[in-house]
């Protein structure tokens, strides 16, 4: 059986793609996670997290076309697969479930 | 504004390190991060790309490393198919690399075969790590002299008073005596080699009995032991033999013997041969004298106990001579046994060299030759190259890697070592023969572990030397230029291609100066006047049979000098015979110091050691001797036994004037000197010519006769016919001087038979890669000679014009070969104290053989091409 953890920052990259749907590359993610987090990190994180999602299936890539930009580098694109947004989603009911069962208490 | 590329290095290891599927993206994403950075601040981009490289320098990240991932067995098939394709294509290439390799492969084996060999000399016994002889050390007014003798009681003293000394033995063995001893039953006469051994000799030296025990069987002073070999030739069984009583005679000893042990023959890699061994006791009691400190005859083998220090019982035994005999000035060192074989010249008193001189040059020589012979490989292989460039840059279009082209130069260049190496084996089997018969070795092609080890290192060795330059220099070409015909012979692979045939040639050179030289050396010393004539004589053992009856047999006037004085009558008598002597010391073996010669008045004492020659009447005369001044030994003058005869570089060393007439004494008995002769080399001229006396012996057992040239064999015969009417049954075993001095230079002979052939083995190679070479240029520049002859060029132009090239290369080997070899050769003319001096033609005449041998191997290739009929080579195009 496929391993379906899912790991925090990876969680984070898994929903960016699913946000940014096709416009998802490497450095598309880097900036909009940057900006959400409001921190530094480096591309190599996001690279792994790529690498390991798409090796357990949860994502799928393409190459774009060429450009001048990038030093004639085509980019990567991600976009999240069913079963990547049947874990999304699990994670996703599993969080509200458990969330839900906090009791009301004022933190007054 | 376009940003600057992003750092160079940073990228190239990126690249390096980084797997193939994901380098595009990786390296595209951190270029745009930097090119975003860089309209900031170009410093931050920059550190920023890097540091962003070095994070990805992870695992997933990292491609495999694996040497030859797409290697499989269909590659290795399908390289196999186009070498051999490669082979049939290129027929003469392939075979003058077959023959180039295995011709250098099995020189290679040879000598491989004669260094181990010589290398496992003695070392046959079990605790030879720590087997050790005493050397004795003379110190002389004239230098150190080094000898292996030690006074006979030394053995047992070591053992008794040196703790570090385990056992100690003493040995007096065959090699002592000149001629082989007699063995005889039942009018069976054979030769035997006899060696004496103390009581402790099995337990220092490994041996193996088949009857008897070898540490009790020779305890009894009666009691011998026999080889098997002796056995079984003399008694047809091991078993017969045993309880045997036999007859033994050599010089100073005689009689009759049990057989009481049979030992298994002595391996044939030990320097001390010997057929049958007897009690020392019996040697010493031939010889009282060597029961007292100042003697010198047998040898000493100690065993040191596990984890002694040499050196501190070497400090030990120094002065040991001179703790028991106060006026001797000698001093003894240990020597490993096993070493003294390789290191047995000593300057000093201490070891300098030897044979191991000999084995080093060979191994040297080994691998130049097969240097030689991958040099030929890399040669043609890329002077052919281009013939493959397109199959290189089809595959590398189609993604061959390096790796694994250099993979398929290796496999095809290991292919060509193992066909070589079987052919060579094949080659080295029908030498052996003939090599042994010039080492004098025992040689065979066994394949034992070490050996199968050797062969495959060699082979190993040959794949990667020979393929090496080929597989980087074809697989570094770039397919785009080889497709396209643009790739062009650099300047580099010409310089390298060139350099390789001027090495070639230049240790060829090397090895034709050698072997002149070593040739004209062994020729001086063979011409060389040794101050008498050594050609017809010969001589031999005289054999009377004691009579224990008579007490004065052996004494001055008694049985045996009569016996001996009839016999040399009788010879002189024979036809053919022109004069005839009888002596006591050889003349070219080593005749040990002789000291006690005081010609000073008083006390005063000068330590010159005197080789002592003992001989007859007519000696000198029949020797040929020069007498310089005074006379010979006379039997006109009663009481010549009282005088002396010296050689000249004894009186000069004495500093006597007008010697003749002046009395000397020696051993504190006055003698008159009655004459002088000139000086006469009777030991190799490795030394120096010493100082020499004669006294007169009339009871001398040798037998020296000059026989007439014209009728030398039926002399012999009618030698051999008084002989055996003297002592039937007894071998007539003579030998002429000559013989005997040539072989003091069998080292040298046959240094010299395996330099000519292994200096011609390496020329042969050399000029094998030259034709090869000279063949593929012509070839290749035919188009240019054709145009050149419808311009106008004449044959001899172009001959001129394609031999040039080569001459260059030759000269320019020459050049760098003459001072190489002056070295060398002078290096080793050192080791003789007479030497011829090298002469510039000898560089000459190697340096005209060379540029002969090349001009002769190319000449057929040019003269072809010089002939090529423009049509025919151009008429294609």
């Amino acid at each position: 059986m496929k391993d379906h953890s899912l790991g925090e920052f990876e969680e984070l990259v898994l929903l960016m793609v699913a946000a940014l749907h096709d416009e998802a590359y490497g450095v598309a993610i880097l900036e909009n996670l940057e900006e959400k987090l409001e921190k530094k990190l480096n591309i190599s994180a996001v690279h792994v997290a790529l690498k390991r999602m798409e090796d357990k299936g949860f994502v799928k890539s393409r190459f774009g076309g060429i450009t001048e930009d990038r030093g004639g580098r085509r980019k990567k694109f991600y976009v999240i697969t069913a079963l990547g947004k049947r874990v999304l989603d699990q994670q996703y009911s599993l969080r509200i479930s458990i969330y839900k069962q906090i009791p009301k208490i004022s933190f007054t | 504004m376009r940003p600057e590329a992003p750092p160079k290095r940073a990228l190239q290891f990126l690249r390096w390190f980084c797997r193939e599927d994901y380098l595009e993206e990786i390296e595209g994403d951190l270029t745009e991060i930097y090119e975003k950075h860089y309209k900031v601040s170009q410093h931050k981009a920059k550190r920023k790309f890097i540091w962003g490289v070095l994070k990805h320098f992870r695992p997933e990240f990292i491609r495999s490393f694996a040497l030859y991932p797409k290697y499989s067995f269909t590659m290795l098939i399908h390289n196999l198919l186009i070498t051999y394709r490669n082979f049939l294509r290129y027929k003469s290439s392939f075979f003058i690399n077959l023959a180039g390799l295995s011709a250098g492969l099995a020189c290679t084996m040879l000598i491989y075969l004669w260094v181990s060999d010589e290398l496992q000399v003695n070392t046959y016994n079990e605790k030879d790590s720590r087997l050790y002889q005493v050397m004795q050390n003379y110190h002389e007014d004239n230098g150190i002299h080094t000898g292996a003798g030690t006074a006979g009681i030394l053995a047992d003293a070591l053992a008794a008073e040196i703790p570090e000394v385990e056992r100690a033995t003493s040995v007096v063995p065959a090699s002592w005596y000149v001629n082989d001893g007699l063995i005889s039953y039942n009018e069976t006469y054979l030769k035997a080699k006899g060696q004496f051994i103390s009581k402790d000799y099995f337990n220092i030296f490994s041996g193996n009995f088949i009857h008897g025990d070898k540490n009790t069987s020779l305890r009894d002073k009666n009691a011998i032991a026999i080889s098997e070999k002796l056995a079984v030739k003399m008694f047809k069984s091991t078993q017969d033999a045993m309880g045997k009583i036999i007859s033994w005679k050599q010089e100073g000893t005689q009689g009759n013997f049990q057989i009481a042990g049979i030992f298994q023959d002595v391996p044939v890699n030990a320097t001390d041969q010997f057929d049958i061994l007897l009690n020392y006791e019996i040697f010493l009691d031939g010889k009282p004298w060597l029961r007292e400190w100042g003697s010198s005859d047998p040898c000493t083998y100690v065993l040191l106990r596990e984890g002694a220090d040499v050196m501190k019982v070497n400090e030990k035994i120094r002065d040991f001579i001179k703790s028991k005999y106060k006026t001797s000035r000698n001093t003894l060192f240990l020597q490993r046994f096993s070493d003294r074989y390789l290191y047995g010249r000593y300057e000093n008193g201490a070891p300098v060299g030897g044979r191991i001189e000999y084995v080093k040059m060979f191994g040297t020589i080994a691998i130049f030759i097969l240097i030689i012979a991958c040099v030929n490989f890399m040669n043609l292989s890329t002077a052919r190259a281009s013939r493959r460039f397109k199959e290189i840059g089809v595959k590398k279009t189609s993604g061959a890697t390096r790796s694994l082209l250099m993979l398929q130069y290796f496999e095809e260049s290991f292919l060509v070592t193992l066909a070589s190496m079987m052919v060579a084996l094949l080659l080295v089997l029908l030498c052996l023969p003939f090599f042994n018969d010039v080492t004098g070795k025992h040689l065979a092609l066994t394949f034992t572990y070490e050996r199968i080890l050797a062969l495959s290192g060699i082979v190993l060795f040959t794949t990667i030397l020979a393929g090496s330059y080929p597989a980087l220099y074809l697989s570094a070409v770039k397919p785009v230029e080889v497709l396209k015909g643009k790739l062009k012979t650099s300047l580099s692979d010409l310089f390298v291609r060139k350099g390789l045939v001027v090495f070639q040639f230049m240790t060829s050179m090397v090895l034709i100066v050698s072997v002149l030289v070593v040739y004209k050396q062994i020729q001086y010393v063979q011409s060389k006047n040794l101050g008498y004539e050594r050609d017809h004589l010969l001589h031999f053992e005289l054999d009377i049979k004691a009579d224990d009856n008579d007490k004065i047999f052996f004494e001055e006037g008694g049985t045996f000098q009569k016996q001996a004085e009839s016999f040399l009558n009788e010879v002189k008598n024979t036809p053919g015979i022109l004069s005839a002597s009888n002596y006591y010391h050889n003349l070219t073996g080593d005749h040990g110091g002789l000291g006690g010669v005081d010609w000073k008045d008083g006390d005063e004492d000068d330590h010159v050691s005197f080789s002592n020659l003992e001989v007859g009447y007519d000696f000198i005369e029949t020797m040929g001797i020069k007498l310089a001044a005074g006379r010979n030994f006379s039997r006109d003058f009663a009481n010549d036994k009282s005088r002396i005869i010296f050689n000249e570089t004894a009186i000069k060393r004495m500093g006597l004037k007008d010697p003749v007439g002046k009395v000397i004494r020696l051993w504190g008995k006055e003698r008159e000197i009655i004459g002088v002769v000139k000086d006469f080399h009777f030991e190799s001229l490795y030394q120096q010519l010493g100082p020499c006396l004669m006294q007169l012996e009339p009871r001398g057992y040798r037998i020296m006769a000059r026989v007439d040239g014209k009728s030398q064999s039926e002399t012999i015969a009618r030698l051999e016919k008084l002989f055996h009417a003297h002592s039937p049954g007894v071998p007539f075993d003579y030998q002429f001087v000559d013989d005997d001095y040539a072989s003091l230079y069998a080292a040298e002979q046959k240094v010299s038979a395996l330099s000519v052939a292994f200096a011609g083995m390496a020329i042969f190679i050399s000029c094998l890669g030259l034709f090869g070479l000279a063949s593929f240029t012509a070839e290749r520049r035919l188009k240019e000679i054709g145009i050149r002859k419808i311009l106008g060029a004449n044959q001899f132009g172009i001959v001129t014009m394609l031999s040039s090239d080569y001459t260059k290369m030759v000269v320019v080997a020459i050049v760098i070969a003459c001072p190489l070899s002056y070295y060398l050769t002078t290096q080793w003319l050192h080791n003789f104290a007479y030497r011829i001096s090298l002469q510039w033609w000898f560089f000459m005449v190697a340096a005209f053989l060379a540029l002969c041998i090349a001009w002769l191997t190319v000449a057929a290739q040019v003269l072809r091409a010089a002939r090529v009929n423009p049509v025919e080579c151009l008429g294609r195009d």
